[in-house]
């Protein structure tokens, strides 16, 4: 390969279309990428060595900035592991309302996608109509727990605070209208020909590809293994709930839009279940209050997996049988599906590069952790 | 009764050439207040369609109805630093943004604008050849993106001068073979076929409706022209910062901002100045002026739909578009057009 | 597996109707209502459990550190306050440092006497350097703290 006329471009870490950080370094001939280096680290705040250093119950906060789109999923599967190693219960109650959370916060992820992505495509209208969706569910966010982002909603032993009727309604009038606007938005982008051409075909992942490099979500969903941890080894009250796993064999920038859509409708299906199976009874186990929380010690080690809305989240922890956790281990799921990036992106054009890691929903507080 | 006569008839004791000279220069000042005055409105129009488009409310807060927005926009940016690139060179780095503005105040003084109450004819440029002389002057303006681009010295600059020109090329060829359809119909009816007011004059059927086609191709071709999405190429922001501008600061970057509006707003001018009738309309022979403004403002929100509606399209597809389909429709045009005009003898 | 949804690619759109159609779209939301919030003017809403600027009870704080203990960055720090309390033999309350708080409530669910607690105030906007409240700005309203 003669590599002597390429030309060398930084795009990021200030750019654009890198959502947040990412640094790409690209070897271009012509418009041609031949050769694409993802650089990170530039938002790496040693959150593994934070949780280390504090109290069970205080991991959480550094958890909610990790995927800072879809916090309570984070949470959630700090948690699972977490209660492992305490051996402390969690009330039927308290695992609904983490299932209705959940999935509330897989729609806004994927709804933050996908106007960031009609962004990076050109599109600068679905944006908004997305984010006025999104708004609705940062307002039932305040409701239940009083932010709107970095949550810090559940704790160790349930959830903090109880879900009121008044929550209820309002997450029942937002599942109303929610599917409408979703067709609408989902046509906006589906109905555009120019949107067809610049993501149908583009950024093509092999099934062996995906496997090998570890990806997961709704990237490996769209290149056809129908694996969703959600399913394969349920957590929480999913085993209870009756949805689909969506899947595409097509692996292209096309199917991966497609699924994540799909995805957000089996979510709205899911509240809607959970709402309805909503429990009567306590939502917190006294086991777990604050006051306990700084002495409680705890032993062995767990991982924990649970699908959040990029793909699989791992946490290992590691209890030496004092009040901090000795390890705490993050499997981030943006991190495998970025190393994908320069397999899709190679013997492109540089406008593909933009469309494949758009299509990639990167966070980078996940990343770099 | 023009307004040329009515500013010469006040210089007269000045004499022939002096007052004609002076009165064509106080003429093209007022044209380009009025052009820059609807530019100023469009500007103003945009950011207010696109926030109701997108469910918000637009600037408010500056003067009433945020009306002031806009030269508070332009005063921020003449106060800004202004930084020069180290590597850059130099002079057509200096030119390029003027350029693009000439090119672009030049094209305005082109075109026809009707009658307005009292003074009469507001037509700037008597020449019997304006069809050329606009598109030679509109020509100008791809120059000034080029030479930015490549005197930046930027790789994300050079890329966008490089996408520019291959855009500039490859939609340029059938815009000119759709004009020239209009040239050829608007031949069979008046003597000076390459004037734009004897085309205005001709069109008792506007050419829009004769030639469907035709009005397609230049469509899509003004988008180009203008390079907003989903033809924004050169300067694709989510791909290459800020194209061929990305260097800029300050009032250069302003005026690449404008001729990025004012392409958009000579576009529409031009497309209802050939395919909708320019300024005809009831009482054209005192308010001429406002309908073509009222024609090419209603073009301006289409264009402002396309722009907030589309993505960006590849460049490659670009290419596609334009040689693939976009020359051969013209080329029918052009033959449907003849065989209506010889044939028909429409 | 049973719950699998093959996802069906959508059809390719006609090239210039889909398009035209498409604006259509975009049109109809011309005549609905914008969502902006101006917000000095206009309050945002503002749920019950909103939460964010700490207030103390000097009175009913006993000192015992425990908000200190578990905030997770540090941001309460003890202090010496000399006070007539027959609870707070210690002398020493919690202030907080607004720079670095998360709103993270543990705080507020530590505190055995419910002294130290988050309020729905949110407009405390500072300078830089100046986000420390010491314990008798943290007892007083926002208007009386004004730096």
């Amino acid at each position: 390969m003669d590599s002597s006329g390429w030309t060398e471009l930084n795009i990021g870490p200030q750019h654009p279309s890198t959502h947040g950080v990412l640094r790409l370094k690209v070897k271009l001939d012509g418009e041609i990428i031949k050769d694409v280096e993802p650089v990170i680290g530039y938002l790496h705040r040693n959150a593994e060595k934070l949780c280390e250093m504090s109290y069970y119950c205080d991991n959480l906060i550094y958890f909610d900035r990790l995927d800072y789109v879809a916090s309570m999923i984070m949470e959630s599967g700090f948690l699972e592991a977490a209660e492992k190693v305490l051996d402390i219960e969690v009330p039927e109650r308290a695992k609904w309302i983490r299932v209705i959370m959940s999935e509330l916060s897989r729609i806004a992820s994927h709804l933050v996608w996908a106007g960031a992505f009609g962004l990076d495509l050109g599109m600068l209208t679905p944006f908004f109509y997305c984010f006025i969706q999104r708004e609705k569910i940062l307002n039932i966010f305040t409701e239940v727990c009083g932010s709107r982002q970095q949550t810090n909603y559940m704790s160790i032993g349930g959830v903090y605070q109880d879900l009121q009727e008044e929550t209820i309604t309002h997450i029942w009038e937002f599942l109303k209208q929610f599917p409408e606007k979703l067709e609408e938005i989902y046509k906006l982008f589906i109905k555009n020909d120019i949107f067809f051409s610049r993501t149908k075909d583009i950024g093509y992942l092999p099934k062996d590809v995906a496997i090998d490099y570890g990806v997961t979500g709704p990237m490996l969903r769209a290149s056809g293994v129908p694996y969703d941890v959600r399913k394969d080894e349920p957590y929480l009250t999913y085993d209870k709930v009756n949805f689909d796993v969506p899947v595409s064999q097509k692996g292209d920038v096309l199917a991966r839009f497609v699924v994540r859509f799909e995805e957000m409708r089996q979510s709205a299906r899911i509240v809607k279940q959970a709402l309805e199976k909503l429990p009567d009874g306590p939502y917190f186990n006294p086991k777990g209050k604050k006051s306990l929380m700084i002495r409680v010690r705890g032993n062995g080690e767990a991982y924990s997996r649970v699908e959040s809305s990029k793909g699989e989240l791992g946490t290992y922890i590691v209890a030496d049988g004092s009040v901090r956790p000795y390890r705490v281990r993050i499997r981030s799921p943006t991190f495998k599906n970025l190393s994908v990036l320069p397999v899709l992106a190679k013997d492109t054009m540089i406008a593909d590069l933009v469309s494949i890691s758009g299509s990639i929903d990167l966070v980078f507080g996940e990343v770099d952790r | 009764m023009s307004l040329l006569t009515v500013f010469q008839s006040w210089f007269s004791p000045l004499g022939h050439f002096w007052s004609y000279a002076i009165a064509y220069f106080l003429e093209a000042v007022v044209g380009l207040i009025l052009a820059a005055l609807s530019l100023i409105i469009m500007i103003y129009l945009f950011r207010k369609y696109m926030a109701r488009l997108q469910r918000r409310i637009g600037p408010n807060r500056v003067g009433k109805y945020g009306l002031l927005q806009l030269i508070a926009d332009a005063m921020k940016l003449m106060g800004k630093e202004v930084i020069f690139p180290a590597r850059r060179d130099d002079l057509p780095y200096r030119v390029a943004p003027l350029l693009v503005i000439f090119g672009l105040f030049a094209a305005f003084f082109i075109i026809p604008y009707g009658n307005i109450p009292y003074f009469g004819s507001l037509t700037i440029s008597h020449s019997d050849v304006t069809v050329i002389l606009l598109f030679a002057f509109m020509a100008i303006m791809p120059i000034g993106e080029v030479l930015a681009g490549i005197s930046s010295k930027n790789k994300y600059s050079l890329t966008g001068a490089m996408r520019a020109v291959a855009k500039d090329i490859s939609f340029e060829v059938p815009m000119m073979l759709s004009i020239i359809a209009v040239v050829l119909m608007s031949s069979a009816r008046t003597a000076n076929a390459l004037n734009l007011q004897s085309i205005i004059t001709s069109q008792v059927i506007p050419y829009g409706i004769l030639e469907p086609l035709g009005i397609f191709v230049f469509f899509v071709a003004t988008v180009a022209r203008a390079s907003h999405t989903p033809f924004d190429l050169g300067e694709s922001e989510s791909e290459l910062v800020s194209g061929f501008s990305t260097e800029y600061t300050g009032l250069r970057f302003g005026l690449f901002y404008m001729g990025l509006f004012g392409s958009i707003f000579l576009g529409s001018l031009i497309l209802s100045v050939f395919y909708l009738g320019g300024y005809h309309g009831p009482f054209a022979g005192s308010i001429g002026w406002v309908w073509l403004m009222v024609r090419a403002f209603i073009l301006v929100l289409i264009f402002f739909t396309v722009w907030l509606a589309m993505p960006r399209i590849r460049i490659d597809k670009f290419m596609d578009l334009g040689w693939k389909y976009l020359l051969p429709i013209s080329f029918i045009n052009l033959v449907i057009s003849g065989v209506l005009t010889l044939g028909f003898g429409w | 597996m049973a719950n699998v949804k093959e996802v069906e690619e959508p059809k390719k759109p006609v090239p210039v109707f889909s398009m035209i159609r498409g604006m259509g779209m975009l049109g109809k939301n011309l005549l609905r209502k914008p969502v902006t919030i101006q917000y000095p003017e206009q309050m945002p809403y503002i749920p019950e459990r909103f939460r964010f600027r700490i207030f103390l009870t000097l009175d009913s704080c006993v000192g015992c550190t425990l908000c200190e203990q578990v905030c997770p960055n540090g941001s309460i720090k003890m202090e010496h306050l000399d006070r007539e309390n027959p609870h707070n033999k210690r002398k020493i309350y919690p202030g907080v440092n607004f720079g670095t708080c998360t709103v993270c409530r543990n705080c507020e669910e530590i505190c055995p006497t419910h002294a130290i607690y988050l309020s729905h105030e949110f407009q405390t906007s500072r300078t830089k350097n100046s986000f420390y409240y010491s314990p008798e700005e943290l007892s007083k309203p926002e208007h009386e703290v004004l730096k």
